[in-house]
């Protein structure tokens, strides 16, 4: 009788794990690969659990208030030396941001890091409160202070850095 | 003295009354210039206006016979048709959300206010539409004697003496203008409403497909809430506005595109202008066929196609041309790659544009007929 219950407790364990392994696949999510420590498959939950900020755009008199994390900080997860650690053939390394569709646009590292400029770069997830859709895809690149919004990366699906000196 | 102290007082409450735009959130209120303030009953006297036919030399049209409602402010034609008969050379524009337009008509890039605007197809020559030049007075005086003027035109203008003006007229119709506002659409409410079933999952590919700078960048020169590109709004900055040549036409010799149509060029006579237009909105594009400044393009497929091949290939015939090669063509036009069920999704998103409350307003309506 024991050795049943333990069997049917083993056999719920691992239902339980294929279970929230195909809902994790099934959640949109953002890989972060590359030249890090640490590789990272980021979901809305795994953003949710950072430390959150927030954008405000305005688009022709309409205004957005996107939340996510930003963009530093999922490279500080990841591994990648910012701050005072960004010196050297680090700074001779590159953030590509692609989406879904397949644009990209390119980052140096140093521009990303806020200890070296004030520009923005928020890794959002929700617009107005509401999780991100349609055109923007789950997550997408926010960038408030760039004068045109062409690289606000929509549909982002994919962080790759690379050092170009190693 | 205290009766002229009363009209002026409520002269004032009349012009700095706080106008109610009824525009839904998200979107700004349009600007609009200090010497025209907005009032409701200079609104209503506009709509009158834009419906009269008085409005032409002689009494056969009115500003509605080119911009009509149910065709949001267009008229369906490839060129719109003066009340002489004399055709213009392009296709009316749509004047759905004009007050937050930053320039007006399809090339004129000095011209940004309604009020002067009135006057090119009041008193314009070139080509006649409304061709009132010459009878303003017998125009003022007929409208001075209806009845309904003579409680708008006072109460839209207080203390104003002569209020029969042609400047009242035209501020008049400006501010009627200002109200043609189109916001809800089913795309609207999906976008900004929250409603997500609003639009259909071909429609919901459709505006992936728009967006996509890597796909058709459709965007690009159709942005803004307005899908037509920076917009002038209540508060906000003076936006630069981008003509753009699509490679619409290729024609051999000094100018590329046919004349007069030849774009930006007209007004600044440099050859890098030829064939650069302002991007229309595309709200409400699938009542406004047909397409393109000339409306020489029948179908939303057809312009698709076009923008598709990066141009617009003319095999024979005076046109003939490879639009895709004209040397002044926007360099963001490459062309793009769409599956029959992607092309498909774009049209459904195009679709998902149209404000049927808006074609249906009845404070857009013409009044006359009630």
């Amino acid at each position: 009788m024991r050795k049943t219950v333990l069997r049917l407790i083993f056999l719920l364990l691992i239902l339980l794990s294929a279970l929230a392994a195909v809902a994790r696949q099934a959640s949109p999510s953002i890989s972060v690969s590359g030249d890090v420590k640490q590789q990272l498959t980021l979901t809305a939950a795994d953003l949710a659990a950072m430390p959150r900020a927030k954008a405000v755009t305005d688009n022709n008199g309409v205004q957005t208030t996107y939340e996510g994390v930003w963009l530093s900080d999922v490279l500080k997860k990841a591994g990648v030396p910012l701050g005072p650690g960004l010196r050297g053939p680090a700074l001779a390394g590159y953030v590509l941001g692609s989406a879904s569709d397949g644009y990209q646009v390119v980052f140096s590292i140093g521009e990303l890091d806020p200890d070296m400029t004030d520009s923005q770069y928020l890794l959002a997830d929700t617009a107005n409160g509401k999780p991100l859709f349609g055109e923007n895809g789950a997550f997408r690149l926010v960038i408030p202070k760039d004068k045109r919004g062409a690289r606000s990366v929509r549909l982002l699906s994919r962080i790759e850095v690379v050092q170009l000196r190693k | 003295m205290w009766s002229k102290f009363l009209l002026l007082f409520t002269a004032f409450l009349a012009q700095s009354g706080a106008f109610d735009w009824h525009i839904p959130k998200p979107f700004p209120r349009p600007a609009v210039p200090a010497d025209n303030p907005m009032n409701p009953a200079k609104v209503e006297l506009g709509r009158y206006l834009f419906y009269d036919k008085r409005m032409s030399s002689n009494g056969k049209t009115s500003c509605a016979t080119c911009h009509r409602q149910e065709l949001a402010f267009t008229d369906g034609r490839d060129q719109a048709e003066g009340t002489t008969g004399e055709l213009h050379p392009r296709s009316s524009m749509s004047l759905a959300n004009v007050g937050y337009s930053p320039l007006l008509t399809w090339v004129n890039p000095s011209l940004s206010s309604l009020e002067e605007q009135a006057r090119i197809p009041m008193f314009g020559s070139e080509p006649i539409e409304l061709g009132l030049n010459g009878y303003e007075d017998r125009f003022l005086g007929d409208i001075g004697r209806d009845a309904v003027y003579q409680k708008l035109f006072p109460e839209a203008f207080p203390g104003e003496n002569p209020v029969y003006t042609i400047g009242n007229v035209t501020k008049a119709l400006a501010a009627f203008e200002r109200t043609i506002i189109s916001v809800n659409s089913p795309y609207d409410r999906y976008r900004y409403g929250n409603d997500r079933n609003a639009i259909s999952d071909a429609a919901k590919r459709g505006e992936v497909l728009f967006f996509s700078g890597e796909r058709t960048g459709c965007f690009q020169c159709h942005g803004s809430w307005n899908f037509n590109g920076a917009l002038r709004y209540e508060g906000g900055p003076l936006p630069h506005v981008i003509f753009q040549n699509t490679g619409l036409y290729n024609l051999r010799g000094e100018l590329s595109y046919p004349a007069p149509n030849t774009g930006l060029y007209q007004y600044t006579n440099r050859r890098k202008d030829v064939g650069k237009f302002r991007a229309p909105t595309l709200r409400n594009i699938a009542v406004t066929a047909p397409y393109m400044h000339d409306g020489s393009i029948a179908t939303l497929a057809v312009v698709i196609d076009h923008y598709a091949a990066g141009g617009r290939t003319i095999s024979s015939g005076p046109y003939a041309g490879i639009g895709h090669d004209n040397p002044n063509k926007a360099l963001n036009l490459r062309g793009f790659k769409l599956t029959d069920v992607e092309k498909s999704d774009l049209i459904a998103f195009l679709e998902s544009l149209t404000d049927t409350e808006f074609l249906k307003n009845p404070s857009l309506a013409d009044p006359w007929r009630r």
